[in-house]
């Protein structure tokens, strides 16, 4: 149980740094995934540290997962259509959005 | 009619419209008008049951909270609902007119159920009393946007882009401090851990949490990045409901939480903190606006500056001299400035599609081509902006002010006034340049033709928002006391 | 939990670890989107072993499955000999701030999450799971406590295809050559596998681990497999005929029953006792099959044209 706490917040940890450190794109949406990930860890294991197992944690974990699979797939999407646009590579820090 | 099935009509109806829309692209429009025509009766019903018996709780399902989910009607709801409405049904009305100057298809077929999504999000956010459920309709609420947005094409992807990441990690943070909330009191519900939260680590680390997440959402400084490209190229009706009701809606579950389970934390550190992002906000987001030179840029910037000022509510409520003078200001704020900054952004479109550009240089003088409707509307919007009386935007800072003076906190009400003349200063810009233009070709970079004939119902709708930001602030009485009869505080 | 248990969850966390970092930090994006799909499974061991069966059969059809093959889709439309040259991944930067943001983090967060109490609501969930028309505390919460929340996230799984669909049409069929010759058979055969394996899990969800999600992603992720072995989806028509009605069904069904509830004089989605049952029954298979063709439907990842032959837009 202990494990799997440090576990969550170490994904944490590793995503957050992710998000932030990689400039492509795709690295990015994967950052993001394992930082949801990690708090979807946080809340099964307080789930199992209740008492009597805890059900509420497994029914917002499972409406989270479908959650992010759909916010997953609109934000590869658009970056596809982003990188097509530009037609460059497909990593660096967004160039046309700096000129405003 | 039931006041159940209104609570209810009020979340259900614009995502069963979003299906409609979806399944039959043709009656989309219609769809979309319909459920504002819907929604304003409504609403008006629970208006009047808030004004009689005050604020109730209505729970889903009949499960009573821990297990069930609750909703919250008191003045807080009732005024964003009532806001969301009107500033979403004047931009419908908008886009049905500018839709007969457009032919891009794969947008008009699939912008409606986006935007009913969109409202029906919104509805259910003010009406939800559940940290979890919140969680899911911001994910939703973000999603709706984003995809508006994009929809401008062009640069608007990589804005668009930008606001996803910003908006995905800033409900992950919010997620990862409910989860610490629930860990620690073993309850989803706001009112509930109210009566519950203590003053202790767990519950500083979720408050801090999601407060970084909220702020990111709500693009509070210094996490706006985001909102200037996003508001500024999409399209003008997107741009009014995005500036006047999705950034509020962050900072109403700010208020709803600070105000809620986190309120023996907010006198001291917390409550100086956010005002302090407040005072940077309306004086950086003001500087920034004044240097714009788009006019729905400047527009934009103005909402970061804007926003600051409600933070103010914070550290003025938390003074505790006149709190709830400070209440009824931050609300009264909220409702001005999301009626004139829908307004502003809808005449912008106007202008915009009548010049060819929102350059500011390149926007004609005002009484060329039948342009005067949008420029009222601006005009009117910018009076109630910088606060002129008898708008409601003037009374909202009228009281926010009180209230900084009943404190003695000098420093909040300097930059109340700093403020306000950094608003009159950027919104003057906007008027300067076409009021000094006396006919087409004396603008200051000539247009590229003629402008362009606009449906009269795209300037009419902006007319009609600026019309009821003035008209806040002249029933501001009837207002404030419906405030209190709706339980001001939460 | 005993020596070896502990031994497993030791190993099981330092896999999981190594490949969230590769998922995010290998060379290579075919690579870190591999190292993902696994993280995604070793997902659904973890989940096992913390006693969420539900979530691991969701993890492993969803986690896995259908995001891994979104990543993929992706990676695919991409340009590849670009993506390989500019690899980049600024890991060394900012090390001086990394470091110790993320020890603190870890001692803070876990240090807090350590003290959580964690009182849960096991108790009141089981003392009014006899009211609640199922026996799987999981799918009481999910369909009946908190079918709010439901409704909402199938309305996001169903805005989630119109902002995919809103940004430009599908890229399918796009690289027939990557299609192994084996792929069309196989798809074949195991296409029906899936839709039991769908049906069992859907029967199963009222009293044990299962239910709509799983149900549905599993028979996604069959729908998946079949367009990947070449069949040719028979969302098309103008303006995609009955489809869109298929792909709202599951939320157009749960706000019918959460209104149609009221007509007894009961509030919004409250069930009467003696018809949740099959009230939750009626909402888990139309839930169940919209989500799996909301799954491939977000597979498609843009509007499907009217005719595939053709591909004139819908």
């Amino acid at each position: 149980m202990t494990l799997y706490l440090l576990l969550a917040v170490a994904l944490l940890i590793i995503g957050l740094h992710g998000l932030f450190v990689c400039a492509q794109l795709m690295r990015k949406i994967l950052a993001l995934n394992v930082l949801t990930t990690a708090v979807f860890l946080l809340l099964v294991v307080l789930a199992q540290a209740a008492e009597v197992l805890d059900p509420v944690p497994h029914a917002m974990v499972l409406t989270g997962i479908v959650v992010t699979v759909s916010t997953t797939a609109v934000a590869l999407g658009l970056m596809v259509r982003l990188l097509e646009r530009r037609g460059g590579p497909v990593s660096g820090r967004d160039r046309d959005s700096r000129n405003s | 009619m039931n006041i159940t099935l209104a609570t209810a009509l009020v979340a259900g109806l614009p995502l069963t419209a979003a299906a409609v829309a979806f399944a039959h692209p043709r009656v989309g429009r219609m769809a979309a008008l319909g459920t504002g025509l819907l929604l304003l009766p409504v609403l008006a019903v629970l208006v009047l049951e808030a004004l009689r018996t005050g604020p109730w709780r209505h729970n889903l399902g009949g499960w009573t909270a821990p297990l069930g989910i609750g909703w919250q009607v008191d003045a807080l709801a009732l005024t964003l609902l009532a806001l969301t409405t009107l500033v979403a049904l004047a931009a419908a009305v908008y886009r049905v007119a500018e839709g007969r100057l457009t032919r891009d298809s794969r947008y008009r077929r699939y912008f409606w159920p986006l935007w009913l999504f969109l409202w029906g999000g919104l509805n259910a956010l003010f009406l939800s009393a559940d940290l979890f459920n919140l969680y899911v309709i911001l994910e939703m609420v973000s999603l709706a946007a984003v995809a508006l947005i994009a929809a401008a094409g062009g640069p608007a992807l990589a804005a668009a882009w930008r606001y996803f990441l910003a908006t995905l990690l800033g409900s992950t943070l919010y997620l990862l401090g409910v989860a610490l909330l629930y860990g620690q009191y073993g309850a989803l519900d706001v009112s509930l851990l109210s009566g519950r939260a203590e003053e202790e680590l767990v519950t500083l680390a979720a408050a801090v949490m999601i407060t970084l997440g909220l702020l990111l959402k709500g693009a509070i400084f210094p996490l706006h990045f985001w909102l200037p490209p996003a508001h500024g190229r999409a399209h003008a009706a997107v741009s009014a409901v995005l500036s006047a009701v999705v950034v509020t809606a962050a900072f109403y579950l700010l208020l709803r939480l600070w105000f809620g389970p986190f309120a023996g934390m907010l006198p001291g550190l917390p409550a100086q903190l956010l005002g302090l992002l407040g005072a940077a906000a309306v004086l950086w987001g003001g500087v920034l606006a004044l240097l714009q030179r788009h006019l729905k840029m400047v527009i934009a910037y103005s909402t970061v500056s804007q926003l600051g000022f409600a933070l103010l509510v914070f550290p003025l409520a938390a003074a505790d001299a006149l709190p709830d003078q400070a209440h009824a200001g931050m609300l009264m704020l909220l409702l001005a400035h999301g009626l004139a900054k829908g307004s502003l952004f809808l005449a912008a479109g106007c202008l915009a599609w009548q010049w060819g550009s929102d350059h500011l240089r390149r926007i004609g003088p005002p009484m060329a081509g039948g342009s005067l409707p949008a420029w009222i509307a601006i005009a009117l919007a910018a009076a109630s902006l910088v606060g002129l009386p008898p708008s409601g935007g003037f009374v909202a800072k009228w009281w926010l002010l009180e209230s900084a003076l009943a404190a003695r906190a000098w420093p909040w009400a300097a930059v109340i006034v700093l403020g306000t003349f950094i608003t009159a200063g950027y919104l003057w810009r906007i008027l300067r340049d076409p009021l000094r233009a006396t006919s087409v070709d004396s603008a200051v970079v000539p247009a590229q033709g003629p402008p362009l004939p606009i449906p009269l119902a795209m300037p009419w709708a902006a007319l009609l928002l600026a019309l009821a930001a003035i008209a806040s602030g002249l029933f501001a009485t009837a207002l404030r006391s419906a405030f209190a009869a709706g339980g001001l505080a939460g | 939990m005993g020596a070896p248990g502990l031994a497993f969850d030791g190993i099981l966390g330092a896999a999981l670890l190594w490949t969230a970092w590769q998922a995010i930090h290998a060379a290579g994006l075919f690579r870190a989107v591999v190292s993902f799909m696994v993280f995604g499974l070793l997902m659904a061991l973890a989940w096992v072993r913390l006693e969420a069966p539900d979530i691991a059969l969701a993890e492993a059809a969803i986690g896995a499955g259908i995001t891994g093959a979104l990543l993929l889709s992706a990676l695919g439309r991409l340009d590849w000999e670009a993506g390989r040259a500019t690899d980049e991944c600024l890991r060394g930067r900012d090390r001086a701030f990394w470091v110790p943001t993320g020890l603190l983090l870890l001692a803070g967060l876990g240090g807090a999450a350590w003290l959580l109490p964690a009182p849960g609501l096991g108790e009141p969930v089981a003392a009014e799971l006899g009211r609640s028309g199922v026996e799987n505390p999981v799918t009481a919460v999910l369909l009946n406590f908190r079918a709010w929340d439901t409704l909402l996230e199938i309305a996001i799984l169903l805005l989630g295809v119109v902002a995919l669909w809103s940004l430009g049409p599908t890229p399918w069929p796009s690289s027939p050559e990557l299609v192994s010759p084996a792929l069309p058979m196989l798809g074949r055969v195991l296409f029906p596998a899936f839709v039991l394996v769908s049906a069992y899990l859907l029967w199963r969800g009222s009293h044990a681990p299962g239910g709509a999600f799983p149900a549905g992603a599993v028979m996604g992720a069959g729908g998946v497999l079949m367009l990947m072995a070449g069949a040719r989806p028979w969302l098309s028509g103008d303006v995609h005929g009955p489809w869109r009605w298929a792909l709202a069904l599951g939320m157009v069904a749960m706000l019918g029953v959460a209104f149609a509830v009221m007509t007894g004089g009961h509030g919004f989605f409250e069930y009467p006792v003696e018809l949740a049952g099959r009230l939750i029954l009626l909402l888990e298979l139309a839930a169940g099959l919209s989500i799996a063709l909301l799954l491939f439907a977000l597979y498609l990842g843009g509007e499907p044209p009217a005719d595939w032959e053709t591909r004139r837009p819908a």
